[in-house]
């Protein structure tokens, strides 16, 4: 078995005309925990909506737990690779109108099939683990509130205790603390990270603070290409800042894209490349 | 399309304190206008004795007849002008049969109205389906289900009852297919809405875990947008209970025909009588169904 739970070759996501995601190379191997930083619009989200199959690369090799996601993959592979892969985005991510422990028995969706799963009358070890899971995230008294009657941090406790019931090899978290306090955002990154110990985990975070909670490895994102990609230690508000400095030249480095490969990837179309060169079209886009 | 940007350009215009001041000023003209005509044309009178017909009415009304049956009297005998007896007639009797008449057309109408309603929800549901702007079915069929329903909308229940009545004849079928194809327009509108604001968050939250589309549904689609069908089948059931009341006028059989009967023979106390039948029929219904709907949002 490939030892890297991901691995991207020159790969390129493109939506009208805009390059959202230019990424060289990028390997992440089974059981890392990687936090990806970068301003509104550097393709965070892009890169985590690629990992899943919700956003198709236009070129390039996308590899994820051993599955080819580069050609166009049937419904049937998509949702064997998101069965394993868990997802925890920011703001509501619930079925608002069904209880905390029928949203945590979502998470048990890939193994449980047929009738039993459309009027969710799950198997008692399904619900035992479910039980078991909303006890983890110390949530266990809420478990017949309805989703949309929590409040933001209980919300994302519950999706972390779905994780625990889906037992994913790899849990992607796009900015799981967005709309927290600091107390609460603390308590979720930490059941978070304790929910991902058997996985890889890739999360998006702005907070700073957060990042020992949640990574040993920080890639900087910005214009959709990767900025740096060092060890947690390395990482200091000096290289945070320039991440987050608005129209910077884009930073030299070892996974600059040559410009044969990004005049490839803007092959789809765009009147901007005509007049200059790939490295001004990337610029112009705006965060 | 062209309809839409007049009239945005013309609420445009009449942006701002100045503008609502000449909203103001055309909605008076516009009612000035339609009062001044009327009295022009003579059309504003209150016929001759306005109040001692009030009197005469609201005495009548104030006396309905089912009353009769406990406090009418037993003998009551009808006399010509010399004094001779025509008829005697046993009040509480008679009102008696008056009632449970008056019981079986009741049930006429709630089963016109259920039956009317369910038939209505069946049609719109497709046509919901094919209308709802996300679901983005294939625009001509949109277009063709979105006509169907603005039609079905437009045209009162009443004028598709006398149409059916002239088709399968007198009785409730032609109300319940009344009722039904009116209210399939309402339903429908409602029931695209639900389906609109369906929760993308949700279906994205079971999609992420990989569930196969059948799970999707009834993970997500359906609980989120049941309750709303619910909640709307129930208003519009409520709303067809008083609209089918009416239906009897035009021979679609229920309480319409007994007000129609009343009314004809300026019997005002029986009217009175299934007025009160109506009133308790539609309140009772409508605070139930508030229950239930008030129980599911």
């Amino acid at each position: 078995m490939n030892e890297m739970a991901i691995s991207l070759a020159q790969v390129c996501c493109v939506a009208d005309g805009r390059a959202l995601l230019d990424v060289e190379a990028l390997s992440i191997r089974h059981g890392e925990r990687v936090a990806i930083v970068g301003h509104n619009g550097a393709g965070k989200s892009t890169l985590l909506r690629l990992l899943t199959g919700f956003m198709p690369a236009a070129h390039g090799r996308v590899d994820v737990l051993g599955r080819d996601l580069s050609g166009s993959p049937s419904a049937r592979e998509l949702r064997a690779l998101r069965s394993e892969v868990g997802q925890i985005h920011q703001g509501l991510h619930l079925v608002g109108r069904l209880s905390a422990q029928e949203n945590v028995l979502i998470g048990s969706l890939g193994r449980v099939t047929g009738w039993r799963s459309w009027v969710r009358y799950f198997p008692a070890n399904e619900v035992a683990r479910a039980a078991a899971a909303l006890h983890a995230v110390g949530l266990l008294a809420r478990a017949t509130t309805r989703a949309d009657k929590l409040s933001g941090g209980e919300r994302q406790k519950v999706a972390i205790a779905r994780l625990l019931v889906q037992q994913p090899k790899l849990i992607l978290a796009d900015e799981p603390t967005a709309a927290l306090d600091p107390a609460a955002a603390g308590e979720v990154c930490h059941r978070l990270a304790q929910a991902a110990r058997q996985a890889t985990l890739i999360s998006v975070v702005h907070n700073p603070s957060l990042l020992p909670l949640l990574a040993d490895r920080v890639i900087g994102l910005k214009s959709g290409r990767i900025a740096f990609d060092l060890p947690l230690a390395a990482v200091d508000d000096q290289k945070l800042s320039h991440l987050y400095r608005p129209d910077d030249a884009a930073p030299a480095g070892p996974w600059q894209v040559p410009e044969a490969a990004g005049a490839l990837c803007f092959r789809e179309g765009t009147t901007r490349l005509k007049n200059g060169s790939y490295q001004q079209a990337a610029l112009e886009e705006k965060p | 399309m062209s309809v839409h940007a007049l009239t945005s350009h013309v609420v445009h215009r009449f942006s701002g304190r100045l503008g609502f001041l000449g909203l103001t000023l055309i909605y008076a003209l516009l009612v000035a206008a339609c009062l001044g005509t009327l009295a022009r044309e003579d059309e504003l009178s209150l016929g001759r004795h306005p109040l001692a017909n009030l009197v005469k009415t609201v005495g009548e009304f104030a006396h309905p007849s089912f009353l009769d049956v406990w406090f009418g009297n037993p003998n009551l005998e009808y006399k010509s002008d010399d004094g001779s007896v025509l008829r005697v007639e046993n009040r509480p009797e008679v009102e008696a049969d008056y009632l449970a008449g008056l019981g079986r057309a009741t049930w006429t109408t709630i089963r016109i109205a259920t039956l009317g309603s369910l038939l209505g929800a069946l049609l719109a549901l497709p046509l919901a389906v094919l209308t709802a702007r996300n679901l983005a079915a294939p625009k001509p069929l949109a277009w063709l289900a979105k006509g169907v329903l603005d039609i079905a909308r437009s045209i009162h229940t009443l004028v598709f009852g006398l149409v059916l009545v002239g088709i399968v004849g007198l009785g409730p079928t032609a109300g319940i297919l009344a009722i039904g194809l009116h209210s399939m327009g309402t339903y429908g509108k409602l029931f695209a809405e639900a389906i609109e604001s369906l929760d993308r968050a949700a279906i994205d939250a079971v999609r992420s875990v990989g569930a196969t589309p059948d799970q999707v549904f009834f993970n997500a689609v359906w609980p989120a947008v049941l309750p709303q069908f619910v909640s709307s089948h129930l208003y519009v059931w409520e709303f067809n209970i008083r609209d089918s009341t009416i239906l009897g006028l035009i021979g679609a059989g229920g309480l319409g025909l007994l007000i129609t009967e009343a009314t004809s023979l300026f019997q005002w106390g029986r009217l009175s009588t299934v007025l009160i039948v109506i009133v308790l029929m539609v309140s009772a219904f409508d605070a139930l169904s508030r229950r239930i709907r008030q129980a599911l949002s």
